[in-house]
Parts: C-alpha cells; structure tokens; sequence
C-alpha cells in the first residue's frame, strides 16, 4: 500500500473506531494509537524519507490535510462525549436533596436591638460603660435624688437584698458612677438589665435599659432633642418624627417624655382600612424614651459644678423596642427562651 | 386624678372640648390617660312624668302607670312598676324600650302578668348612683318630661383620667388642675363663694390645739358644727362622688371627699362627742403602743407615726387614718372638722409601713398647700352645716405653727434660654412664671436677672431649674428646635468599652457556631440552687421576692439555662443547643454592695447533633461537642492552648467534671449534668454543659498579643505511630510526654485515630507528627530516623507498646 493510500484509509479506520469509542478514555487511547508520538500517523510520516523527493510536498500536503481531519473527528467525537458524559452528571444529581447545614445559631432579640441601640452612640462618639445589677440604695435612689421618702420611690416597685442594697430599678445609677469617676465633658451609654417587683402581661421582673448621659459645657435641650430624633430616625426609619412631653423624673429638670410617631399607622392613629390602630390606641404617637437635662442635684452629688456644666440624660427599654421593631405582642416571651421564638428573630 | 370637665368649669371657664383639653393638658406634662363617661350607661334613659297609676288587674303588687316621657303630646308610654312610692304625678326616671341600664341590662317590651310594660321606671340602684333600692327614685317637680336624665341631673358626663407626676401634688385637685387651664388658655380663675352661717360660742375656746413639732405638722385647724343629723349627702354631691370613682357614705363625709378633690386639701371629721379633754394633741406616737384605726385594725405603732391626740387618748393615725374611737356614725350630732398639713415624709412612712395607702395620704405625701387650708375648712364646714343641717360654730380652733416661707429663687433669661435652647422674650419668661403663681422682684432688670418667689401650691419648685422647667413646659417643649450636639472626647477613647465589646464579640462567635442565646432571670429558687447541689454559702436571697420560685440570685448560669431545656423539651424540640452570657452572683461582705457579679458563659448541648435527618448520621451530641466548642472559642479569640483535666468537687452538678485552664489559670468547666438533675428538667439524654468565666476571658483576651510568624518555606513530612496504650492513660499525658523529646525538627503531634474495642482495658491511639526544617526540605530518611526515635522514647517512657 502505498503511503497516500495509508493516509487516506486512517481517517476511515478512524471513523470506524470512533463510532466504537463510548468513553472519554477510549477515545484518549485511539487518540494516542492514531495522533501519538509513536501513532499511525507518525508511523507512516516515518516512511516519508523513502519516498522519491518530488512526490513528498504531495504527500505532506496529504498528510496535514489527514491530521486536521483527524483532530476534527477526535474533537468532535470528545465533545459528543463530553455532553453525553455531562448529561450523565445531571441524569443522577438531584438539587434538591438537602444540604449538609452547620447549625443556625441566634442572638436574643434583646441583644440584637441592645446592639443595634449601643451602635448608633457608638457611632456618634458615645462609650459604653457597664456597671452593677446589685447596687446600693445611694446610686439608685439617694444621689439621683430620689431621697428615702421621695413619692417617687413608687414608681419602683424594688426588689431588696438587704435595707441598703437592692437589685437596680434602672441604669440611672450608672450617670453617677460614671460621673464620678469622670471628669467632664463625657458622653456614655450604659445598657444593662434592671428588676421591679412587677410581673404580670405587660411587666417581667426583670428587663434590659439603655441609659444615655451627656455633660459638656452649654449643653441644651435642643442637643437633647436633637440626638434623640437622630437616634429614633436611625433606628425606626427616617421618617419618624418624635414628640417631647414635660414629665417628671428626680434625676432631671426639665424631664420628657419622647413618643416616637408610630410606625404601624404611620402617626395617623387608624389604619388605612379605617380601623384604629391597636398599637398606638389611635393616638398615633408610642412612649418609648424618658429624659431630661441633668438636675443640678445630680451634678452637686457627683462634685460637678452646675454653673459650669451641664448635660443631659436619656432611657429607654430594650424589650419596647425590640416589641416594636418586631411586632413581638407578649413581653414575657422574651425570657420563655422558646427556640421557635429565638430562631425566628436574628 | 379624674377630672371632671363640669366641675371644672365652675372654677375656669374652659370652653373647648375634653380631647382638646386632654391633648392640652398632656403637653403641660399632665398626661391625659383617657376620658371616662361615667354615666353612659344611662345615658339613653329620660324624665317621665307619672300621668296616672292604676293597680294591675292580675297582680297586688304591681301598677300600670301612664308615663309621658316627652312635651309633644305624643302617646304616654303605659309602663308597669312594682315600686312602693309610685303614683301620679312623680317624675321619675325612665329606661325606654331599647335602652340600657347598667350591668348590661337590656329595655324590652314585655308583658308582665298579661299588661304591656314598654319601659322601666328605675330606682337609684339600678341606675349605679347609690345603694337605694327602697323605691323609685323621685326627681324634683321642676324636670321636664323627655329631657336626658343626665341632663336633668346636671351629672358630671367626662372625665377625663390625668396621670399626675410625683412632684405635682397640687394638681390633684378641681382647683390645681384649673389653675394649669388658667395658665394654659390664659383664661380667669374663680374661686368658689361660699357663706359661713355661724352661731353659738366661739369654737376655740371649746378646743385648744397643742402641736409638739411644726416641722411634723405646720398647720392644724380645725372648727365645730353641732347638731348636725347624719344623713345621705344632697344628689349633686353624691353624684359627683360617683363620676369621680368614690362611694359616697354620709353628708359629713362625703363633703370632706368632695373638698380634698376640689380643692385638693384632705379633711377628717372626728365626732366632737368622742374627743375628751377639751383639746386636741398633735404627737409622735410612742413606740411600741397600740392603736385602732376605723377599719378595725389594731395598729402597731412606731415613734415615726404622727398622732392625733385629744386630751387623754389618740384619735387618728394623721394623715393617714382615723380612729375608730371617734368616727362619724349615724348617730354622730356633732362635728369636729380637722384641716391640717402633715410632713410629707411622716405620712408617707406610716402608710407605707400599715400599707394603708389613701386619697388623703397621697396627697399629704406629695405636699398639700398650707395656705389653702383655712378656706377648705371654712368651704367644708359651711358645706357640712348645709347639707347636714348643722349650727357652724364661730372661731377656728388651732394654729399656723410654721407659716408658709416663700422660696427666693434667681432666674436669668439667658440661663433659661441656654439650656432650653430657645430664644424666649424677658416678656414671656415674665408672663409664665407670673401664671404659674410666682412673685417677682427686680423684675425690669433683665440682665442680672429676677429675683422669684415660688408660690405656697407650688412647693416642688425650688431652683433655678424648675422655673426654666415651667417656662419651657408653658412654651412647649416639643417646639424646641433638635440640634445634635459635638461630643466631646477625652484623649482616652474606647477604654471603658472594651468589657462590652468583648462581651458582644463572644455573643456573635456563639451565635456563629450555631448556639442560640437565652436569657433568663437573674434570679431563681432557692429549690433550682439546691438542685444542683449548689452551695448554700455565698448566696444572695432576696428579701422581698415575687415568689418563691424566685426568691435567690443566681449563683451560676445552669439552673436558668436547665430551665430553658425543659420548656424546649416540653415543645417536642431533639436537639438543643443554647447559650447565655449573663452574671452570676454570690456574697462578698467586702465587696461594696455585698455581692460579686461575674460574667459567665453557659453553653448547654443536648440531644440530636443535627437538626436534619440527612445527610447528616443521626447522633447525639456528646463530650467531644461541647469541648470541641470550648476549644473553637480559645481558638477564635487566639486565646491559647487550653487544658482540660478532670475536676469532680468544683462544680457539684456535673459528672464528669473537666476543669478547663489557660495559661495555668481556671476558665471554666465542661462536663455532663448529673443524670438524676437532668432528670428534674426532663432530659432523658446527655445534657452537656459548659460554664466559662467571661471576665477571666476577657482579660486573657486583652492580655493577649498576637504576633506574625514567617510562613514555613519548605514542605512538612509526617509520620504516623499507633500506640497500644491502657485505657487508664489520658492522651494528655502522652502528649506531654512526645513535647518533652528534644526534637528540633518536630513541629506537631495530634491524634489522629482511636481504637478503643468494647470491654478492652487497653486502646489503640494513632498519632501523628509533623517534622519540618526551616531552611530545606526533609529527607524521608532522616524522618524515619526522627519516627524511631520518637516512638522508642514513647515505649521506654511510657507503659506503652507499639
């Protein structure tokens, strides 16, 4: 046989053995027998150097048109199998056989809004201080001038360890303990759990505060306001708009209290089907902050002279918020620790 | 405080709406919790006039009357009434078919005994106005047929409920409150008129009054009214009594309520016939001593208890409670009407202590006007001598033992205006402190600022800040312009910080393996403590506890996180797996509230290791769980190498007990809770625990410095050796040991595989070394070398085999 007879029968045995080829690994192997370092198509170009000098350009003319023939049919028959091979993958994979989880973990919904509170003060200069849930009579009544017999004393219904020391009814102490570790200007927020004798639907022994407290020269109830209308945009959404209410605490003068336009009927007290808002009872507005610029009995207290400075102060309940944020409606389910519960809210 | 709109408008003339005062009057800082109508319930009924009354045919009892209830000559309505006093020609009050009475009483049509009855005449009872159901309520000749009962009777139809702050005694009152509408609308105020009828010799004579201290009780008053005869009040008094949530009990009485509402100054009436020895004594109570009060308690008395004394015994707990040796009875013909002021403190104390809290302590707590006490005497007994047809005897018995001193108070605009952050006129800084009742001195001098006085119905303000407070409070603080103030920082930024943020930083790695956090009460039972073997020293109980189930501080985490297990395990859940960061607390005498307060981190593993049934193998989470976590955590925080050995006394729940240490100091435990303690909460299973101690962390945490190593260049050869070891020897120890070769090519060793066949008392470790050399790479000869060494050392110095 001549050698363009070979040249021209390889493209036909090739054919034929492709057709045979079902794997990616036979076609690897006639690949090697035909196109290889030592193939069949380098075996018969090895014969090229006997053959008469004219008829070579002829035959290696013939010979390249076989090799791209050739690696046409490889390339072609590889890409058959490779579709057929990819097909193969998906006909046994099923997407939607459940995936190897790590375990969901959670944080406390009052974590969560703590933080998300802390956050935001962190953000406009604010340090965090933490301080005793065990406190005495003295930072938790006496030198927030809350005096022993003060009426005010009743809107704490306190849980005792002993005559003088007592479980914090607030994170009020904390202004006077920073205070008096502290020279001013200071800006801290103490966030932190608190206790009352009270427990019913809407009261749990214990609960989370977050108490704010400012001191620096010529600080006014405008500064007050306006941190507190930032704080509430910040954490219910900008267009919250928030109203100051005189009220009354021993430890400021003036005292507020701050409602925040209720974001379940957008302020307007009923809802768009007419109803009234059961959040806000239809008055469009919801309690969620108490506070005041800083008594001038405080600041004698604590050794600060009130003609030099003064300071505001702010608190808030964790849990009330937290209810807000995430439409919880029973406050007790906040220490129920159900896993249902804790799952759902992180 | 319940405010009625009509008795409030006899003193302003207020003109708007209850929503609009309330909205009003909640921006004065005197929050509007809502407005009750006290009498909606009869509010559908109306005067009827009796136009005939006929027996019935059918019953002795009954009549069938003809009531018209309107002026246009309609149809009367015929209506059948079984009342005693019904006759022709009463007006009367009538409910009509349809309407309602109270206690969800429906009107009907009906028929009674064969006759059609369309509508109800009704008795005060069945109105809710008083007790009386002895007939018919009979209204006065001049009502007019039709009109609305409640019109008729000029009842007090809203109130609105105003929540008073602690420091606004004068404000729980008609008068306090119309004195804010005063100033808010800037409307007159008109105090009632009233006349004083005397008669008969002078009343101080009759009564001296003795007050051993003026600080206890700066003014008492008192006057005498004889012959009165005891009796229930007129309607008007009685009625209002209702609408403002009192029961009205007699015409003495009912006047002594209805003065301290109005006007806010609490009263007590003692009958004249029981006090002795012509005089009454303001004391201290004796320690020790005995008194009854008129509910017919005996009181225990101490020397802090303010007494009223006549001549020879106590009368009254003052301020607090009478006597039931001198109160008013129905057979009561004379009157002795005490009008005093008591020590705020004094007062509260008592009725704190007896937990006898009252209209009138309230009040006497939160600081009553001294100054108004001689008119509401004089407006009560001229009221008492009225209704209870009484001869007012002229003189009023008793002193002022400490006048009224009037508070001198500067206040500068400027000061006002800084820390409102307004820009108010002198004008109207000058115009509010004048409406809130102040006197003002050096008033043109706006510059070093005024001199004021605080009037006596105002005793809260005391300072500077409290006028500032009613200017920006009559002004409106909600129109306060918001700025955002410049925080300023001391050099030291952050430092006080750091507790919070590692603490945050632990909650986020613990939510991040997958824990779900808890909290529970700081406090539990002394039962929960004991259940846990927990040591009785050291723990903090409460003095005043909710209920036993919560009456102790929690020594550790466990009891409340065994708690959460339970509940989970009640809701059908497999797996839990939680945490919580919270203080445990026990006793310290030295500490400066007696207590300790460290910050622990409980994690709790229990049942299935995975939620889902596939792919994972279904397991229980077990001891190298809760470990493995303890270890991410040091890991984490690149804390350090933590060791762990068996600890069984120091945590008295657990079995077994590892004690965990880093850098040679205790973090915590891990263990398994004692099966019978786990079964107290429910779990069958394994419930393994871990209890760390946050603070140690955070120390080691901040102690910490964690540097840059080059990385190795050339590649690691490892090699593996399987030991045959006792099952009594702890992998710590052979790890110890391997450490301890003087092996400078050895970079690590960890186990890689345990055999350990059932019932052995030997097992099977395999461990494996990493060598490396810093500046080329290893020949596998000279590690096999490094290997022999290795495992030679191991056998000769462990009882081990290969």
């Amino acid at each position: 046989m001549s050698l363009i007879e070979k040249l021209n029968s390889l493209a036909r045995e090739l054919e034929a053995g492709l057709d045979r080829a079902l794997s990616l690994d036979t076609l690897e192997e006639l690949r090697v027998e035909f196109l290889g370092r030592k193939g069949r198509l380098a075996s018969i170009m090895s014969e090229l150097p006997g053959v008469e000098p004219p008829e070579r350009p002829a035959i290696g003319k013939l010979a390249n048109e076989v090799k791209s023939r050739l690696n046409a049919l490889f390339e072609g028959k590889k890409q058959t199998l490779e579709a057929a091979a990819q097909a193969d993958v998906l006909k046994g994979f099923d997407p939607t056989l459940p995936g190897r989880m790590p375990w969901i973990g959670s944080l406390h919904p009052v974590t969560l809004v703590m933080d998300d509170i802390c956050g935001i003060f962190r953000s406009l200069g604010y340090d965090v201080v933490l301080g005793p849930e065990i406190e005495s009579d003295y930072y938790n009544f006496e030198a927030l001038n809350i005096g022993p017999n003060h009426p005010a004393r009743d809107m704490h219904d306190t849980l005792y360890i002993s005559n003088n020391v007592l479980l914090r009814t607030h994170t009020s102490p904390m202004q006077i303990r920073t205070m008096q570790k502290t020279e001013p200007p200071l800006a801290v927020i103490a966030p932190g759990k608190v206790y009352r004798r009270d427990s019913d639907l809407t009261h749990t022994p214990m609960f989370h505060q977050i108490e704010g407290i400012l001191v620096d020269r010529k600080v006014s109830m405008g500064d007050l306001r306006g941190t507190l209308q930032a704080f509430s945009q910040r954490i219910f959404g900008p267009d919250t708009r928030i109203r100051f209410r005189p009220s009354f605490f021993p430890f400021t003068e003036p005292s507020a209290e701050v409602d925040i336009s209720c974001m379940f009927c957008a302020g307007k007290g009923q809802m768009d089907d007419g109803t009234v808002c059961r959040v806000c009872k239809g008055t469009g507005w919801l309690e969620v902050l108490g506070c005041g610029m800083v008594a001038p009995e405080v600041f004698q207290s604590v050794g600060y002279d009130p003609a030099e400075w003064s300071g505001f102060a702010f608190g808030m309940g964790v849990e009330r918020i937290a209810m807000l944020k995430y439409g919880i409606t029973d406050l007790r389910m906040f220490f129920e620790n159900d896993l249902r519960f804790l799952k759902q809210i992180a | 405080m319940l405010l009625s709109l009509k008795w409030l408008r006899e003193f302003v003339p207020f003109e708007g709406s209850s929503q609009e005062l309330g909205d009003r009057l909640t921006m004065l800082g005197l929050e509007n919790e809502g407005l009750l109508r006290p009498f909606e319930q009869i509010e559908d009924l109306v005067v009827g006039h009796v136009l005939s009354c006929e027996p019935h045919p059918d019953a002795d009892k009954l009549k069938v009357c003809k009531v018209a209830v309107d002026n246009s000559g309609l149809e009367p309505l015929n209506i059948v009434c079984g009342a005693p006093n019904v006759r022709a020609g009463l007006k009367v009050a009538v409910a009509p078919v349809g309407s309602r009475l109270p206690g969800d009483v429906k009107i009907t049509k009906a028929k009674l005994r064969g006759v059609l009855s369309l509508g109800m005449i009704c008795s005060e009872r069945e109105l809710g106005l008083s007790e009386d159901h002895s007939g018919i309520m009979e209204l006065p000749e001049h009502f007019t047929p039709g009109t609305r009962l409640v019109d008729a009777l000029d009842l007090d139809q809203e109130v609105l409920e105003i929540g008073i702050t602690p420091n606004r005694g004068d404000c729980l009152s008609v008068l306090g409150l119309a004195r804010e509408v005063a100033l808010a609308y800037n409307l007159p105020l008109t105090m009632p008129t009233f006349e004083l009828r005397e008669e008969g010799d002078d009343a101080a004579a009759e009564m001296a009054v003795e007050i051993s201290s003026p600080d206890d009780c700066p003014v008492y008053l008192g006057r005498i009214i004889d012959e009165v005869k005891i009796g229930p009040s007129a309607a008007k008094v009685r009625y209002r009594l209702v609408a403002v949530g009192l029961r009205p009990l007699s015409n003495v009485v009912d006047v002594t309520n209805y003065i301290m509402f109005e006007l806010g100054q609490p009263l007590h009436s003692f009958d004249m016939n029981h006090l002795a020895g012509g005089k009454i004594r303001v004391q201290r109570a004796l320690e020790g001593m005995e008194f009854v009060t008129l509910d017919s308690q005996t009181r225990k008395l101490t020397a802090s208890d303010l007494l009223i004394c006549d001549g020879v015994k106590p009368v009254a707990l003052a301020g607090v409670m009478g006597g039931l040796n001198s109160e008013i009875t129905s057979s009561s013909n004379r009157v002795f009407l005490e009008g005093a002021v008591f020590d705020p403190s004094l007062v509260r104390r008592t009725a704190r202590r007896l937990a006898l809290p009252s209209d009138a302590s309230y009040r006497f707590e939160r600081g009553v006007d001294q100054n108004n006490t001689l008119y509401a005497l004089n407006r009560a007994a001229a009221m008492i001598a009225e209704s209870a047809g009484g001869r007012l005897r002229p003189g009023v018995c008793g002193a002022i033992a400490r006048p009224w001193s009037e508070r001198r108070i500067s206040f500068a605009v400027e000061h006002c205006n800084s820390l409102l952050g307004v820009n108010l006129s002198a004008d109207f800084c000058r115009a509010t402190l004048k409406g809130v009742g102040c006197r003002l001195e050096n008033e043109a001098d706006v510059a070093t600022g005024w001199t004021v006085f605080s009037p006596s119905h105002r005793p809260d303000i005391t300072l500077e800040a409290d006028l500032i407070e009613e200017v920006g409070r009559v002004y409106g603080l909600d129109r306060i312009e918001p700025t955002l103030p410049k925080v300023s920082r001391s050099l030291q930024i952050g430092v006080e910080d750091d507790a919070y943020a590692f603490q945050l930083a632990l909650k986020r790695w613990a939510a991040g393996v997958g824990l779900n956090e808890a909290i529970n009460y700081s406090f539990t039972g002394q039962k929960d403590l004991d259940n846990l073997n927990l040591p009785v020293q050291g723990r903090l109980p409460i003095a005043n506890p909710l209920s036993a189930e919560l009456d102790v501080m929690r020594t550790e985490i466990a009891p409340g996180l065994l708690v959460t297990l339970r509940q989970n395990l009640a809701q059908g859940i497999a797996g839990v797996r939680v945490f919580e960061l919270a203080r445990a607390f026990t006793a310290c005498p030295e500490a400066e509230t007696g207590a300790v307060e460290v910050n622990r981190l409980g994690i709790l593993l229990y049942g299935s290791r995975y939620d889902e049934f596939w792919p994972r193998e279904q397991a229980d989470a077990d001891y190298q769980d809760v470990k493995g976590l303890v270890e991410h955590l040091a890991a984490y925080f690149k804390l350090g190498i933590l060791t762990f050995e068996n600890a069984e006394e120091s945590h008295p729940y657990l079995l077994p007990c590892v004690k965990v240490r880093l850098n040679g100091e205790d973090v915590g435990v891990v263990g398994r809770v004692k099966p019978e303690i786990a079964d107290i909460y429910h779990a069958r299973k394994a419930v393994w625990y871990a209890d760390l101690n946050v603070d140690v962390l955070a120390r080691l945490f901040t102690a910490r410095r964690v540097k840059f190593r080059e990385l190795p260049q050339f590649p690691p050869v490892r090699r593996d050796i399987t030991l045959i070891c006792p099952a009594t020897l702890s992998v710590q120890e052979i790890l110890d040991k391997a450490g301890k070769v003087k092996m400078p090519l050895l970079e690590a060793v960890e186990l890689i595989d345990v055999y350990a066949p059932k019932g052995a008392d030997t097992r099977n470790l395999t461990f494996r070394f990493t060598f490396r050399h810093a500046q080329r790479t290893l020949k596998d000869t000279e590690v096999d070398r490094e290997r022999e060494k290795m495992a030679e050392f191991l056998v000769k110095n462990l009882p081990v085999t290969i």
